[in-house]
């Protein structure tokens, strides 16, 4: 078998590549999101597929229209599904397609596009996306409904467990979901035995009781975003990327201890709570923060390169989304946090880069 | 074992894919055509053509004689007719001129009990007038291994390194020779030890070679009165270059030392020289990667069409994206099968796209595994912004003319952008 001149194309050194390409990374993002969407669309029927549904086919379409514009085509590398399956994460079920669309095109369009595309953009274009549906439909956004195997009925309306409990603060229970529970918001009877199981078989032995309402919270069974119904499925999906070595564990481990920390001394406004006494793993379980933690704060184009960097870059993201939800009237306080840090990231790497960036090799003759 | 030692910041850990056991080394078929290039792999510069067209030439006849600094002799690989003689430009402008010769005539050397020279009755003189007759290059380099030595005169007590280490998933052969040579190789370094005047010599070996075979080494190497000192390498890319082994090495001493590194290929090279009367004419090839049915080492005669040994080694499996001549990450592509084997081609490579794992180019997302590929501790993500805007000025302040050319943060990138390429081409603008 012989080759003639110009068999094989051109090619630079080096031929070999490591496994991870840019729109492979983008592609596991998106696939290691898939049960999480499975597991909304399982609690909310309807009333999650219209919103996937609505956002990603926004998504795709505005890429197409700035592609076609460009005559570039980049839907290949995904990160017009990502992006568009993140805006989505962060909408509450049943709300009106027509937003999820909006804050998907407005990603695409204003934050992605008009920066210089992929590579280019300021800030992270699904939570500008997500804060720009804030900014616009405040009262659609935070119109949570409770998912129908828990309530019996279809979109029956409820608040988050997380806003909830901050109205209860000062009602003198000693644990949070002990007052929620007190306060009437719906329990399951799955996690009632399930954690009436896990406290006869493991905890009573090591001294401890789990309250009731922890294992709702992690497989959805309460109101909340379209991400946040799936704990479980966020964790493992992050355990992937972590494992995959995909995103900079810095930054999430940065993200969770800095504000896990401040959570367990200074309570986030959590009826039982006092100083010292934070309820960290409601604090951590509630909203969006993990999923935010792991998908959206690690985004490479608006984090920072250097590890060290990206470490302060997380605690203070940490810091900040603390602050939002200690003392904001907003929960969902992650989205501008980390906003807030990827608008100062080229002044953090500017400032920090002579001090802690990388040190040339020590050449010996 | 003693300590395994590697260098500190970067690089990269690449997959120990293949498995390979070498049986003996055995010869490669003779080429109906020899095609030998006459431009020195490093200088680029052409030695003067000694023969004509038509003529009938011995194995080992010189057809080319050095021309100065930076070129080398060439002898004629096989016995035959010189049939096209090709003084030409290739398609990038540089000069190549090309002696080809078709098999025929009877053999001098194939098949004949080489001859041994007593070589320790040369005196330094002659063993270099030797080494320049016989067209010895190094391997690694394509650099005359005269020019190498003559250079090295005044330096006192250089320290010398016998480089065996090849840091990609495929070549296995420095190591290979270095088992099935040894004595050959030992002799060598006795010979360079008379020229360089070196106490000790230091050996680089991978962790993973046979700790058996060390012994033997060290038993030969005193029987011919060479001191051998091990160091182990852990496997890490770029470690094989000789910055690097200079870096790891003078860690712990701190003394700045003028190094002479080798390879086991070149030892052999110089011992057929010197001890066997044989010209630089046959080159150790490892023929490997995911398309060739069987990987390989195969002692090929300079010329041989790279197409020749693949067929030897049972032809393709699969069909190839890229041909590799030499290491993977460093080597350059062949674009096709009549590329032929030069002083300095140890590897060819029929890589496959599960191995390669090349992709469209995307923008810079900033993911930073440049930044901990690199070992000279550069910012690679930044220097390619610098040469995309053609500042070459900014990117020679953050330490441009320090990259290597190693290719670990292109290996690395997740965008699959050609750093390395960018980074040579910024290079030779800044200096013209």
């Amino acid at each position: 078998m012989m080759y003639t001149q110009k068999e094989f194309p051109d090619t630079h050194a080096p031929h070999l590549h490591d496994w991870r390409s840019t729109s492979k990374v983008v592609w596991i993002c998106s696939l290691v999101l898939l049960p999480v969407v499975v597991w909304s669309i399982a609690l909310y029927r309807w009333a999650a597929i219209t919103v996937w549904l609505s956002s990603v086919a926004s998504a795709l379409l505005t890429q197409l229209v700035v592609d076609g514009l460009f005559k570039r085509f980049t839907l290949r590398d995904g990160t017009a599904l990502l992006t568009g399956l993140l805006v989505a994460s962060a909408m509450p079920p049943a709300i009106s397609p027509f937003i999820p669309a909006a804050a998907s095109a407005f990603a695409i369009l204003v934050v992605k596009t008009l920066f210089g595309g992929l590579g280019g953009n300021w800030m992270n274009p699904s939570l500008a996306g997500i804060a720009f549906a804030y900014a616009n439909w405040p009262v659609a956004m935070r119109e949570y409904v409770l998912p129908t195997v828990l309530a019996g009925v279809d979109g029956l309306s409820s608040s988050t467990p997380l806003a909830f409990a901050h109205g209860l603060a000062g009602s003198g229970q000693a644990r949070v979901m002990d007052a929620i529970r007190q306060a009437g918001y719906p329990l399951s009877g799955m996690d009632e035995s399930l954690t009436g199981f896990l406290n006869d078989s493991i905890f009573s032995h090591l001294g401890a009781r789990l309250p009731e309402g922890y294992i709702d919270l992690a497989v959805g069974f309460k109101s909340g975003a379209l991400g946040e119904s799936a704990l479980f499925a966020v964790i493992l999906a992050s355990i992937i990327l972590l494992a995959l070595r995909l995103v900079k564990y810095e930054i999430p481990l940065a993200i969770l201890g800095s504000f896990a920390i401040l959570a367990g001394i200074f309570g986030t406004g959590l009826p039982g709570e006092f100083i010292m006494g934070g309820d960290v793993l409601y604090a951590l379980s509630g909203g969006g923060l993990i999923l935010a933690a792991f998908f959206m704060a690690t985004d490479p184009v608006s984090s920072p390169v250097d590890r060290k960097i990206a470490t302060i870059y997380g605690l203070a993201i940490g810091v900040l989304c603390f602050v939002f939800r200690r003392w904001g009237n907003h929960t969902e306080g992650i989205a501008y946090a980390i906003l807030i840090m990827n608008v100062l990231t080229p002044t953090l790497e500017r400032r920090l880069e002579p001090l802690l960036g990388p040190k040339p090799a020590r050449t010996s003759v | 074992m003693s300590n395994v030692r590697s260098f500190r910041h970067g690089g990269i850990l690449l997959p120990q894919r293949i498995h390979f056991d070498h049986g003996p080394i055995e010869n490669a078929f003779l080429p109906i055509n020899a095609i030998v290039v006459l431009n020195s792999a490093s200088t680029g510069r052409t030695s003067r053509i000694a023969v004509t067209e038509g003529e009938e030439v011995r194995e080992g006849q010189l057809i080319a004689r050095f021309d100065g600094k930076g070129t080398l002799n060439a002898h004629s690989p096989i016995p035959g007719i010189v049939r096209k003689i090709i003084a030409g430009k290739n398609a990038d402008g540089t000069a190549v001129s090309t002696i080809t010769i078709s098999l025929a005539g009877s053999f001098s050397v194939l098949g004949k009990k080489p001859e041994r020279y007593l070589w320790k009755s040369l005196n330094k003189t002659d063993i270099m007038h030797i080494v320049q007759e016989k067209g010895v290059a190094r391997v690694s380099s394509g650099e005359s291994l005269y020019d190498i030595l003559h250079d090295m005169r005044g330096t006192s007590a250089p320290r010398f390194v016998l480089n065996a280490l090849e840091m990609d998933p495929y070549c296995r052969a420095e190591e290979a020779i270095l088992l099935e040579r040894s004595a050959d190789i030992v002799d060598a370094c006795a010979i360079l030890k008379k020229i360089l005047q070196t106490a000790t010599m230091t050996v680089a070996l991978g962790e993973s070679f046979p700790e058996a075979e060390v012994a033997s080494l060290l038993n030969l190497a005193e029987k011919a009165e060479v001191h051998f000192e091990i160091q182990r390498f852990r496997r890490r890319y770029p470690q094989d270059m000789p910055s690097l082994i200079d870096r790891t090495l003078s860690r712990n001493s701190g003394k700045a030392v003028v190094s002479l590194m080798l390879e086991p290929s070149t030892m052999a090279a110089l011992h057929d020289a010197v001890v066997s009367n044989k010209a630089h004419i046959e080159q150790y090839v490892y023929i490997g990667g995911g398309a060739v049915k069987e990987s390989r080492i195969l002692k090929a005669r300079i010329g041989t069409p790279i197409g020749d040994l693949f067929e030897e080694s049972g032809g393709f499996t699969g069909r190839p994206e890229v041909i590799v001549v030499n290491d993977p990450l460093r080597g350059t592509m062949a674009g096709n099968l009549d590329v032929a084997v030069e002083k300095t081609t140890r590897a060819i490579l029929a890589l496959t796209h599960d191995e390669t794992h090349s992709a469209r180019e995307l923008p810079c997302v900033r993911c930073g595994a440049c930044v901990r590929a690199c070992p000279e501790g550069l910012k690679p993500w930044a220097l390619n912004k610098y040469a995309m805007a053609g500042l070459v000025g900014e990117a020679a302040d953050r330490g441009l003319y320090r990259c290597t050319s190693c290719g670990a943060c292109a290996y690395a990138c997740w965008s699959r952008i050609p750093l390395v390429d960018r980074f040579e081409r910024m290079k030779s603008q800044g200096q013209s």
